[in-house]
């Protein structure tokens, strides 16, 4: 399939955009998924439903947050531009964290459960032959989950690329910054007689959203193989 | 019968007649910047002792793709003439019903609360007062605001300089909210728009030399199929509505008779 040049570097934008999202949001999300499997606090409910607020909230609302929190104006987005000069609303950057915060409660599921699968008697195990508790994480926690983990970091992969209601909202549409494909394919949809790049753009969603949530699928049946468990 | 069940036909008699009294209100899609004036203009309307008509209120552009689409709309209110001739094209305009009947203005706007003032003439120092900010505006491509815009500042020769810098609202209003929330230091929208914001303020007004005339033609659908959608379409373009208009900052626009 021929994109031209000006698709390719949506597509590029994209991928960009989604990477940055999942290699921030994964390492977030293994901490609260550890938190939530096995701490027990005061409070865990509201922790738990705040992480999944996301999920379930409009994505517009979510967008409108951000915007008054992140943007230039916002106390976060002030503080960040003051200090650091850190732009975050029209830039990628903002629409990676737009990704980052909507993908991140599919992430924390996939990550708990795999995390709950693990046998805690292997991790006892390790402690009675004298493992420290930072060896017992790394060399049994850690690699029993990680085809969970990485599960959830292509499920999250897979909704940052296709976000589109909170980054509209928060950081708008500006070609080559943050203008990612499903913003392109929405705003080439009114324009008459785009239709070619629509279909393009598309199919590329298309191809990209499958292969994402095929290998997560993969990955989690390999996870819990013969616990018969399943992200989606 | 059981109580439940008389509860429930009583419901889904209650539902399916309320159904059909909203089936006789005309639907209108109209362009983002109406909101407030047709809404006026509907209410008046509604105080006539009528139906009040339902409003969807979006970007010219994505009406008239919906239109296209086959969306059930009894009338449409474009921003802009190239929209309503797409829906005419494809033969969807109940012949003879096609008034431009509004016009309107195109200003560059401010957060309120500063002072500067710009002469809006070839060669302006936009780029200078952006800085690094963005100017925001509906999406230049395809909403009407952003297409006048920038075939305004093209003919005052500041597109090139200004143009990385655009931030493309998906409508008129989206462009505005950045402005009024300070987060572009300056936007390009209608002169309604800035009325109806207190959050922004005038900074220079296009003049209309720069653009195509803005105007704002209505439309009867030839699928329409509310009773009420031809006296709300014959009120919209009267004396009394264009009047309602007119106090949301609009320009009344004769081209053509009624």
């Amino acid at each position: 399939m021929l994109l031209t040049p000006e698709e390719w570097g949506i597509v590029r934008l994209s991928l960009k955009v989604t990477i940055v999202a999942v290699a921030l949001a994964t390492p977030v999300a293994f901490g609260l998924a550890y938190l939530l499997a096995r701490a027990r606090f005061p409070g865990k409910v509201l922790v738990d439903a705040l992480v999944h607020l996301p999920l379930v909230l409009p994505p517009v609302v979510t967008g409108w947050l951000l915007l008054i929190g992140f943007g230039v104006k916002g106390p976060i987005g002030g503080l960040l531009h003051d200090w650091f000069g850190l732009t975050l609303i029209f830039r990628w950057t903002g629409a990676a964290l737009a990704a980052a915060i909507m993908a991140l409660p599919l992430m924390v599921r996939a990550m708990r459960l795999s995390i709950e699968a693990v046998d805690r008697r292997l991790e006892g195990a390790a402690r009675t032959l004298g493992a420290s508790r930072r060896r017992v994480f790394f060399t049994i926690t850690v690699p029993l989950a990680l085809p969970g983990v990485l599960a959830g970091a292509v499920l999250g992969f897979a909704r940052s690329i296709g976000e589109f209601g909170a980054t509209i909202t928060f950081v708008s549409n500006i070609p080559e910054e943050t203008e990612t494909l499903p913003i392109a394919i929405y705003a080439a949809l009114q324009v008459p007689g785009s239709e070619g790049i629509v279909t393009r753009l598309a199919i590329i969603s298309v191809v990209l959203s499958l292969g994402a949530l095929v290998s997560s699928e993969i990955l989690s049946r390999r996870a819990g193989a013969g616990r018969g468990q399943h992200v989606l | 019968m059981r109580p439940i069940v008389r509860l429930a036909l009583s419901l889904i008699i209650a539902v399916s007649a309320q159904s059909a009294a909203l089936a006789k209100a005309p639907l209108v899609f109209a362009a983002a910047s109406l909101q407030e004036s047709l809404n006026a203009v509907a209410d008046a309307w509604a105080a006539k002792h009528h139906d009040r008509p339902t409003i969807s209120f979006a970007a010219s552009s994505s009406l008239a793709k919906q239109i296209d689409a086959g969306a059930p709309a009894d009338i449409f209110i474009s921003a802009d003439e190239p929209w309503m001739d797409d829906v005419q094209k494809n033969g969807l305009v109940a012949p003879g019903t096609r008034v431009s009947f509004l016009a309107n203005t195109l200003v560059l706007v401010a957060p309120a609360g500063g002072t500067d003032k710009m002469v809006i003439k070839p060669g302006f120092p936009l780029a200078k007062a952006l800085g690094d900010g963005k100017l925001a505006m509906a999406d230049p491509d395809s909403v009407p605001a952003g297409k006048y815009g920038k075939a305004a500042l093209t003919a005052l020769g500041v597109w090139p300089q200004v143009q990385g810098q655009v931030v493309r609202g998906d409508s008129v209003r989206a462009a505005l909210a950045f402005v009024e929330r300070g987060e572009a230091p300056y936007g390009i929208v209608y002169a309604t728009d800035a009325f109806a914001s207190k959050k922004v303020r005038i900074v220079g007004v296009f003049p209309s030399s720069s653009h195509a005339p803005i105007t704002y033609p209505i439309a009867r659908l030839s699928a329409a199929s509310s009773p009420d959608a031809e006296g709300f379409r014959l009120f919209v373009i009267s004396k009394e509505g264009r009047a309602i208009f007119r106090k949301f900052g609009f320009l009344a626009h004769f081209p053509n008779a009624i």
